[in-house]
């Protein structure tokens, strides 16, 4: 900045000097309209009529100097003030023969918001607060070559225009140096932030935060050197890191944290930064030394130590809990982790400890065979593979359960009490980024039957409307098991039940065709009155009356042949039939069979799902009668 | 509780009202309609109090935005940020997925035009909506 010098001696009064100086024009800075006012008494006042810095400008600046002097070498102003700053005490030194100039502001308990008609527009603006301190700036012919500031906040606050990066009550200390020689500025800057809050969008943070840091800064790049930053409840990050201004992006990083606490780095750092998902609705926990190296566009290298780490999801889906390992990955070696856990929880059914070795290659991980311990069983993974293709994560397994106790898992999944084992096998599952589709034939065994699932996909799983399509094909099971299960009314025999084209939406029936008849084989076959009467109660109280005035009242059980009942479910309406096609429509449900023995009719073809529900849930009112034989 | 009785009133007159107005039935009920009207109706309890403090306002394209952050604290302001941004979503997917049921996937920047005029309209006194590019209190 090249001051001025046009002097013009305007008036010589008897006591006092005044000068007229001509208009001063520089980037980012200019005054037009200047005049200095010289008292006898060795003060000074100069007035500038419109004064520009960067793009903000002030009109009718009074800077008032206690103690001015002026000679052919320099100029000096000691104890300035302004009008338009209060608690801002003023030097200025500018030397006419070297042109270097310094100019320094002593803070005491200045209004921070006093200095927003000296910021530049986009940065966020004080509006509250006061600031004490010291701040300086010197410079030469070729422009600044010093600032130095030691500042203290007291309840500082900011915010921009649209409120996305802001702060209220901000409390520390910021000091900071910066030297320029040539075009390489040399920078070092310690900031302690004890309180206060600040969003910057999405970040939410609070006081507690220090980082001491220094480096350089060039046309093309900054540099952190090195830089310290404390996390307050989370650990200490040593950071070195090269920015590259041209491309706006980051060229190198490298950033080591040592037992780190997963859950308030993950809360506070990374989970606002994640869109809606599974992900962003965890919570993670323990700790981990962590060390990423970033270079090149993409991570280099990334060593996880986990301590006792978790996640869960706040929803209780999933949870993984008390894992440990080393895991050392990189970008373009192969390696292999082994990664213990101490247990976790999948759809509120609780998993043991295992120990898996996980084979890492670029994105691509993969687990050959492990264990995971699912209540008094245990599902075995095979040929697990995850891996990212073009933006989409991608991933695929086989598995088989053993032996898992119905009882235990129905309890811990919160459904009725089942009785039985479930076992099963799963020949191939995968996610391709959109649709997570089965291979094979997903078998289980329940009910002392077996429930084949054939066709499997699950489209958009993760989105909004998720929609399930597939066949399930159950043979033989157990009728015992099953009506002591859902607190139907005892009945002995068994059931085969298909269910083709099934298609939920949302979690929702949306079509099906689905038969339910008596398995092939000689078996006991017994319906408990109960069970009539819940059958028949679908049907209508008149049903459950014909039984009453009947002798059959005395009976406990009956005797059946078949039982069948379709429903083909289409436009939220059930299209039902039964055995036989009956009577007038009628339908058999239970064909009777021995002594004593009952038939239930059937007689309304149509219903809607949501009724027949309901029905099925309050076993009250319908169209059926049971017909005594 | 009385807001959001009168957001599915709103809702279901909305809808009944457009369907005369509009060749494409509005009415149009798929299960990902419901779910996406679902959750739109769990989302708008939390953000009542935004559209009453003048936080939010409805924009005349059918969208919501964040038009006063200084009325929501600090700490609460990434969430309505989320809330606004899932909102934004649902709105979107709701005019698509509408426009896709009718069998008419080119409707759907008619349907949004129209459902944007109708949210505004049927918006409570004092919430703020758009109108010829600037903020206006009903």
């Amino acid at each position: 900045m090249g001051l001025p010098l046009l002097f013009a001696v305007c008036a010589a009064g008897t006591a006092q000097l005044s000068l007229s100086v001509a208009d001063i024009a520089a980037p980012d800075f200019s005054a037009r309209g200047i005049a200095l006012v010289l008292p006898e008494n060795g003060s000074a006042d100069l007035r500038i009529a419109e004064l520009h810095v960067q793009q903000r400008s002030l009109r009718n600046v009074h800077i008032h100097c206690a103690s001015f002097a002026l000679s052919t070498a320099s100029m000096s102003c000691h104890g300035g003030s302004m009008a338009q700053l209060t608690g801002v005490a003023l030097e200025v030194i500018y030397g006419f023969d070297t042109g270097n100039w310094q100019v320094s502001a002593a803070l005491r308990d200045a209004p921070a918001k006093q200095f927003a008609a000296f910021l530049p527009e986009p940065i966020p603006l004080p509006s509250g607060g006061e600031l004490s301190g010291m701040l300086r700036i010197g410079g030469g012919a070729s422009g600044l070559t010093a600032l130095d500031a030691d500042v203290r906040m007291i309840d500082v606050g900011f915010s921009d225009g649209d409120g996305l990066h802001a702060a209220e009550k901000l409390r520390g200390t910021i000091k900071f140096a910066a030297t320029r020689k040539a075009a390489l500025w040399k920078w070092r800057g310690d900031v302690a932030w004890q309180s206060g809050e600040l969003f910057w969008q999405p970040l939410y943070l609070r006081g507690g935060h220090k980082m001491a840091a220094s480096g350089s800064l060039d046309d093309t790049s900054l540099s952190i050197e090195q830089a310290t930053i404390v996390l307050p409840e989370a650990g200490r990050v040593q950071l070195v890191a090269l920015w590259d201004m041209k491309r706006g992006a980051l060229a190198e990083c490298t950033a080591r944290g040592e037992n780190l606490a997963l859950e308030k780095l993950f809360a506070d750092y990374a989970r606002p930064f994640l869109d809606k998902g599974a992900l962003a609705e965890s919570n993670l926990y323990g700790h981990a030394d962590v060390d990423w190296q970033y270079r090149n566009g993409a991570t280099q290298a990334l060593r996880l130590v986990l301590r006792d780490a978790g996640i869960a999801d706040a929803e209780q889906r999933f949870a993984l809990l008390g894992v440990n390992g080393d895991i050392g990955w990189l970008a373009d070696a192969p390696r292999t982790a082994n990664i213990a856990f101490a247990g976790g929880a999948l759809l509120g059914v609780p998993l043991g400890s295992g120990q898996w070795a996980v084979r890492m290659h670029g994105m691509e991980f993969g687990v050959a065979q492990g264990v995971l311990p699912v209540l008094d069983g245990e599902l075995e993974l095979r040929d697990f593979r995850l891996y990212r293709e073009g933006v989409a994560w991608r991933w695929q397994f086989a598995a088989s359960l053993s032996q898992v106790s119905m009882e235990q898992f129905s309890q811990a999944a919160g459904w009725p009490k089942m009785l039985g084992t479930l076992a099963g096998s799963i020949p191939r599952v995968g996610y391709d980024g959109g649709e997570i589709s089965v291979d094979g034939t997903l078998r289980f065994d329940v009910f002392d039957g077996t429930v084949a699932a054939t066709q499997l996909k699950l489209a958009d799983p993760f989105g909004r409307a998720p929609r399930l399509s597939g066949n399930l094909n159950m043979r033989n099971l157990d009728l015992d098991l099953l009506t002591r299960t859902f607190s139907f009314g005892n009945m002995q025999g068994r059931i085969d039940v298909d269910v083709n084209n099934l298609e939920l939406q949302n979690w929702q029936p949306a079509r099906f065709d689905a038969r339910l008849s008596s398995s092939a084989g000689n078996y006991p076959k017994k319906i408990s009155q109960t069970a009539v009467q819940n059958i028949s109660a679908l049907g209508g109280a008149g049903a459950v009356a014909a039984i009453q005035r009947s002798y059959l009242r005395f009976f406990e059980n009956f005797g059946y042949d078949r039982i069948g009942w379709s429903c083909m479910l289409h436009n939220g309406v059930c299209a039902m039939g039964g055995l036989d096609n009956g009577e007038g429509g009628a339908y058999a449900i239970v064909k009777g069979g021995g002594i004593p023995a009952i038939t239930v009719m059937g007689y309304n073809r149509s219903v809607s799902w949501g009724e027949l529900i309901t029905r099925l849930k309050r076993v009250t009112q319908g169209n059926m009668q049971a017909v005594v034989k | 509780m009385n807001a959001m009785i009168k957001y599915f009133v709103a809702i279901v007159a909305l809808t009944a009202a457009l369907n005369v107005s509009a060749a494409a039935d509005l009415e149009v009920n798929t299960p990902g309609i419901n779910a996406i009207k679902q959750s739109m109706q769990t989302r708008h309890a939390q953000l009542a109090p935004y559209y009453d403090s003048g936080a939010v306002g409805l924009t005349a394209d059918g969208m919501i935005a964040l038009r006063d952050a200084g009325a929501v604290p600090l700490a609460q302001r990434q969430a309505v940020n989320a809330l606004v941004a899932a909102e934004n979503g649902d709105r979107s997917a709701l005019y698509a997925e509408i426009a896709k049921a009718n069998g008419h996937p080119e409707w759907q920047a008619e349907i949004r035009s129209t459902f944007a005029q109708r949210w505004i309209q049927r918006a409570q006194p004092k919430w703020w909506v758009q109108s010829g590019g600037g903020w206006k209190q009903k």
